[in-house]
């Protein structure tokens, strides 16, 4: 497969890139991390910061300190996290399945809900219904999502007590594993929910689309000729063509999900990477920080290798990269 | 937004009439159109139909709406809050537009060299493209803000900078496609310049998409604003919706309007552009309006 | 927020999803915080999250009630010199560390040197030369000068005993028994799930009988108060300590099963204020900031703004600590006499009719008591013709920068005692404390020879009445010279469910053991 093979070192030659001006980009932020561990100890002497900037490095000219780095992610050390004294690789494992698990299933939400979405109003493009459809599929889009999230919160938190407020889990704990594997579904249904809703808007719009031209094609008419039911020609024959650029989506969406999980993280206190992020800008940890802007890139690149795996699977015919022209719904937050 | 440059050329275009037709059919579009007339209305005439000053105190604070000083209640330092969605929307309608300009900008610069070019230079430009797409956006406009300091400025050049690359893309894929038809080539052969071919030639036929995009990055970068204010890196001096909210967060339990009025101020404005955009973009669609 | 509004058909859903996970053990303790500590050692490391975990897991010589009166904790009983020179700790027999290993006074020994050599607050144990174990229940703390700050210093949030033959081996700022911490204190540590709650055990074994009460301490961390909140109303979370937002805190005087206290703290200490750059004009001149002073209704912070859930603060010691007097200037709200002072000073309103115009700063993600207040100091100090800019900083590292490198021209700022004046209040004053680059020095560069000479003395002054003059003289003049303006005490309070009693409501509140803490039967 010399194809993954050119992909993985272009893969590499990215994350390369990554690396290095994420961590130009951190050297110009003003105020460094010692300030602010030392905010939180509520002062310390010059020897005690002196003694600190020596411990991370923060004395070397910088790009000693990036060619140091560069050195160590070869070697799989991502350092160590000036907040926490942990290694950034355990606070990024601790937190990855969090994220993978909110995002997976807020992606799945969205994609299943989406395409039954579009592909509803595809096949009445005019009716009044698929109006309502369209209008409510917008709705999860156009509200901003930590807004969608507070919303949630208070409906079915607080005046309908009927989802937990925050977390992953009953800090109390749980007696059975199942009873383990119910509460953090329990706690996951909310701020999936909410991470889904952003995109329920971009999968049917896109599936809709899809479907559109799909129906209108000739083998599609042939199939209807020959007496085929409906049901059969959406679901048997035309799904599979118009589900291409819905797979393409996924693919490049994946980067603009994790964006948004930094933000439904932060209103449902999901103990996940986005959280971390954003948390570790904050207080400077820049360690930190490089760890999780190296992790979500490849986290995106996986993706997007999967993608195109999906993408040749279910469209044989097409082997190469044909761009089905969708339109972009912008960058999301 | 819904008028077209004149297509130049052979190209099959779609006229202007025809498209004004499709696009009245389109009940949401109409909707859109009427929510987003409602809103430019709000805050561009709001100042002189509702002179109150959003930066001072009328009234207690977290007055609920009703009262006698404040129609939609007061935030959390006795501001009116109906004041402030005024003052707050010409900043956020501000940052959308400005933002989307140069995400548009960057993204059909990007896009368009490399889709006209092909080769290795689209190679290398989509390999940058490709660069800022696996960063994820938000995270990156956070530390830009960081590093520049939150300002209505930075806040917009940060939101631009992050969010062309999928313009840039869809740029490209025009770019490709149209500069493969006759009266490209027709032109090519006539002498015209690859300057002259991008901007004169093909930039105008690949238009119509573009604008829906542009149209559709102004939401995108409404809410990205209000993201970022959320997180505490919106401009404190600026009222906007996003500040609005990101200010108030903290009470929403006890005041709910601080924090829903601007979210729903946000949300009727981009479901106004959405619903346009789609609407435009159906009409431009011909196997859509064939059926 | 009452949960009567809920349907009943929401309150059965509730009622069967809460039934498939376990049930709360009556004698488990949920605690919320928004705090995230960096890791547990409290020897090393200073700020309320880590104080509050450190207190659970290590014991110290002395404890403290809720009076300012030293109790016997590890040392069973203590004694000072006549000298002063030095101070006298008796262990208690029998006791040990969580892994079994007898406390000794050498464990003492090498805690008090290792917390005067890493701890942020190096003037806590500044005057200690050596540590003396004449036996092993016995240590004799040597002293280069009279310390009487050396009593709070032994309270357990300051000086935990930590164990040496766990502590004692490399860095300590490496060790990794600061994540997973071995101390004697009345709960052992289980487990860290950093990011969402640390849970604590039961020490069997502690040295007060029949102590502690709950066999569990699980505290959760969420990061957001308004979560923070809500999850307590639901009966989530069994106690909250500092919690300070004022909002949340008449929120929660509200609900139902939750009772909230604002009992202890005191030694915490923490000031609210608004700070001057002393060396910049026109704030150089004491006079305008007495105008800033009188033209500022603190009575309209403290009961608007802050709804009366604040406590006013008047000066430099905290309100209830022994050392504090009430007889300062008090900057009564007088507009006219604002006035007439900025006059005075040369700073007459131009043809706009300002007088001055400055930058405000404050501390970023400080609402109530930063930002709204700085707010109000925009629109208020117009009334005089000083024109204020707010300036935001987007985060703590940004602000720390500008104020530690004088680039500023007034602030809001916190600032907590820590118990004794000289852990916690000298640094603001002291002239020998103007440290560039350095947040929490004496960053308003404010240099006043009386001032250093009371100060000084006062710290080694033993005898209690002659010490509590020498700082009345000290805040009498720090209150009229003004570098800074006292706004308020930020308010702490506990939240905690109904049926739960003993709580930390010492002068230490949370960052003293919950050994006491337990359910109504």
């Amino acid at each position: 497969m010399p194809r993954l093979v050119k992909k993985l070192a272009s893969a590499i030659g990215l994350l390369l890139a990554v690396v290095v001006l994420n961590f130009l980009l951190i050297q110009l932020a003003p105020g460094d991390p010692v300030s602010v561990i030392v905010g939180e100890m509520g002062g310390a002497s010059e020897d005690l910061i002196a003694q600190m900037r020596a411990e991370y490095g923060l004395d070397k000219p910088v790009w000693l300190q990036l060619l140091i780095y560069i050195g160590k992610i070869c070697t799989g050390d991502f350092g160590f996290s000036y907040y926490f004294k942990q290694p950034v690789l355990d606070l990024i494992l601790q937190r990855l399945p969090a994220t993978i698990l909110l995002v997976i299933t807020a992606l799945i939400t969205a994609v299943i809900l989406g395409t039954l979405m579009g592909i509803f109003s595809a096949r009445k493009p005019k009716g009044v219904l698929s109006h309502f459809v369209t209008i409510f599929s917008l709705v999860g889009y156009a509200a901003p999502v930590f807004w969608t999230g507070l919303m949630l919160l208070i409906v079915f938190a607080s005046i309908f007590p009927i989802f937990p407020v925050s977390g992953m889990m009953n800090v109390r704990g749980n007696a059975t594993w199942y009873g383990a594997v119910f509460d953090v579904l329990h706690h996951l249904v909310l701020p999936a929910v909410t991470l889904a809703s952003i995109y329920v808007a971009t999968y049917s719009r896109l599936s809709r689309a899809s479907m559109l031209d799909v129906l209108g094609s000739d083998y599609i008419r042939t199939a209807r000729a020959k007496g085929l039911s409906e049901r059969r020609v959406v679901f048997g024959h035309a799904l599979r063509n118009g589900l291409i650029p819905v797979v393409t989506m996924i693919g490049l969406q994946f980067g603009q999900l994790f964006a948004g999980a930094v933000l439904v993280e932060t209103v449902f206190n999901w103990p996940g990477l986005g959280r971390l992020a954003y948390e570790s800008i904050l207080r400077r940890d820049y360690p930190t920080l490089l760890g999780i802007l190296f992790f979500s890139a490849i986290l995106v690149m996986v993706a997007n290798i999967l993608t195109d795996l999906a993408y040749g699977k279910i469209d044989p015919r097409i082997g190469g990269r044909r761009r089905k022209k969708a339109r972009p719904a912008g960058a999301r937050p | 937004m819904t008028t077209l440059p004149d297509p130049i050329g052979p190209k099959p275009a779609h006229p202007a009439t025809e498209f004004m037709r499709a696009f009245a059919r389109n009940q949401s579009a109409i909707i859109g159109l009427m929510l987003l007339a409602i809103v430019l209305g709000t805050t561009f005439l709001g100042p002189f139909l509702y002179p109150v000053d959003a930066y001072s105190m009328v009234d207690l604070p977290f007055a609920p709406p009703g009262g006698d000083y404040a129609p939609l209640g007061t935030d959390y330092l006795g501001r009116d809050m109906l004041a402030g969605i005024i003052e707050g929307g010409r900043a956020t309608l501000a940052v959308g537009a400005a933002a989307a300009v140069i995400s548009v900008v960057i993204g059909i610069l990007v896009g368009s060299f490399a889709g006209f070019f092909g080769g290795a230079i689209d190679a290398l430009l989509m390999k940058v493209t490709e660069f800022f797409q696996i960063l994820p956006t938000l995270l990156l406009a956070m530390v830009l803000v960081t590093i520049f300091g939150a300002s209505l400025v930075t806040i917009t050049l940060a939101i631009g900078a992050v969010s062309w690359p999928q313009v840039a893309r869809l740029a490209r894929a025009e770019f490709m496609r149209i500069r493969k038809l006759d009266y490209v080539a027709a032109a090519r052969t006539s002498g015209a310049r690859n300057g002259y071919l991008i901007f004169r030639v093909i930039l105008p036929a690949a238009l119509p998409p573009l604008i829906v995009a542009a149209g559709l990055a102004v939401g995108a970068a409404i809410l990205f604003e209000a993201g970022l204010s959320f997180l505490g890196l919106g401009d404190p001096n600026t009222m906007s919706w996003g500040l609005i909210i990101g200010q108030n967060r903290n009470y929403l339990l006890d005041a709910w309007w601080t924090v829903t009025l601007p979210g729903v101020a946000i949300f009727i404005t981009v479901l106004a552009i959405s619903l346009v955009g789609d609407g435009i973009n159906d009409a431009l669609n011909p196997k859509l309006r064939r059926r | 927020m009452k949960h009567l509004r809920s349907s009943t058909l929401a309150a059965a859903v509730a009622l069967t999803l809460s039934g498939l996970f376990a049930p709360a053990q009556a004698d488990t303790l949920v605690v919320g915080t928004t705090q995230v500590p960096r890791h547990f050692n409290g020897a090393i490391q200073s700020g309320i999250a880590t104080f509050m975990a450190s207190a659970q897991i290590f014991a110290s010589p002395l404890r403290y009630d809720a009076n300012w009166t030293p109790q016997p904790y590890l040392a069973k009983s203590w004694e000072v010199a006549d000298d002063g020179l030095s101070v006298t700790l008796h262990l208690v027999e029998g006791a040990t560390f969580h892994d079994g290993v007898p406390i000794t006074s050498e464990d003492v020994k090498f805690s008090i040197m290792t917390i005067k050599a890493n701890h942020p607050f190096q003037t806590m144990l500044a005057p200690v030369e050596d540590v003396e174990t004449p036996d092993p229940l016995t240590a004799v703390i040597k002293l280069s000068k009279p310390h009487p700050a050396l009593l709070l210093a032994m309270s357990p949030a300051l000086m935990p005993i930590i164990p040496e033959h766990i502590y004692g081996e490399g860095d300590i700022q490496q060790n990794p028994a600061n994540l997973a911490p071995v101390g004697s204190g009345p709960f052992k540590f289980v487990e860290y799930k950093q990011g969402e709650y640390y849970k604590l055990a039961k020490n069997e074994h502690f040295f007060l009988d029949g102590l502690p009460k709950m066999d569990e301490v699980i505290v959760q961390i969420i990061g957001d108060s308004a979560n923070l909140v809500l999850a307590t109303e639901r009966g989530d979370i069994d106690m909250v300590p500092f919690l300070s937002g004022v909002r949340d805190v008449q929120r929660l005087e509200k609900a139902e099963n939750v009772e909230v206290s604002d009992a202890g703290y005191d030694a915490v200490g923490a000031l609210n204020w608004i700070a001057f750059n002393t060396k910049k004009a026109p704030f150089d001149n004491p006079a305008v900031r007495q105008a800033i002073g009188y033209a500022t209704n603190k009575d309209f912070i403290l009961q608007r703004l802050l709804g009366g859930v604040a406590k006013d603060s008047t000066g430099p010691i905290t309100g209830t600590s022994p050392l504090a007097t009430e007889d300062v200037e008090k900057y009564a709200f007088d507009l006219d006499k604002a006035k007439a002072l900025l006059d005075e000073a040369g700073l007459t309103p131009d043809a706009d009719g300002i007088r001055l115009r400055a930058t405000i700063d404050y501390i970023p993600g400080m609402a109530e008591i930063g930002r709204n207040v700085v707010e109000y100091m925009r629109t208020q100090l117009k009334q005089v013709g000083i024109e204020l800019e707010v300036r935001t900083a987007p985060d703590f590292p940004t602000w720390a920068q500008r104020i530690s490198n004088y680039d500023f021209d007034m602030t809001e700022d916190s600032v907590y005692n820590w118990g004794d004046p000289v852990i916690g209040v000298d640094r603001t004053y002291i002239s020998s404390n103007i440290r560039k680059g350095v947040i929490w020095s004496n960053t308003q560069q404010y240099s006043n020879a009386k001032v250093d000479e009371l100060l000084a003395a006062a710290a080694i002054e033993t005898d209690q009445t002659k010490r509590a003059a020498l700082y009345k003289e000290f805040q009498q003049i720090v209150v009229a010279d003004a570098p800074i303006l006292y706004i308020n005490e930020v308010p702490f309070y506990t939240a905690y469910k109904k049926g739960l009693t003993h709580l930390p409501d010492t002068i230490w509140g949370a960052v003293s053991p919950w050994d006491e803490v337990e359910w109504s039967k």
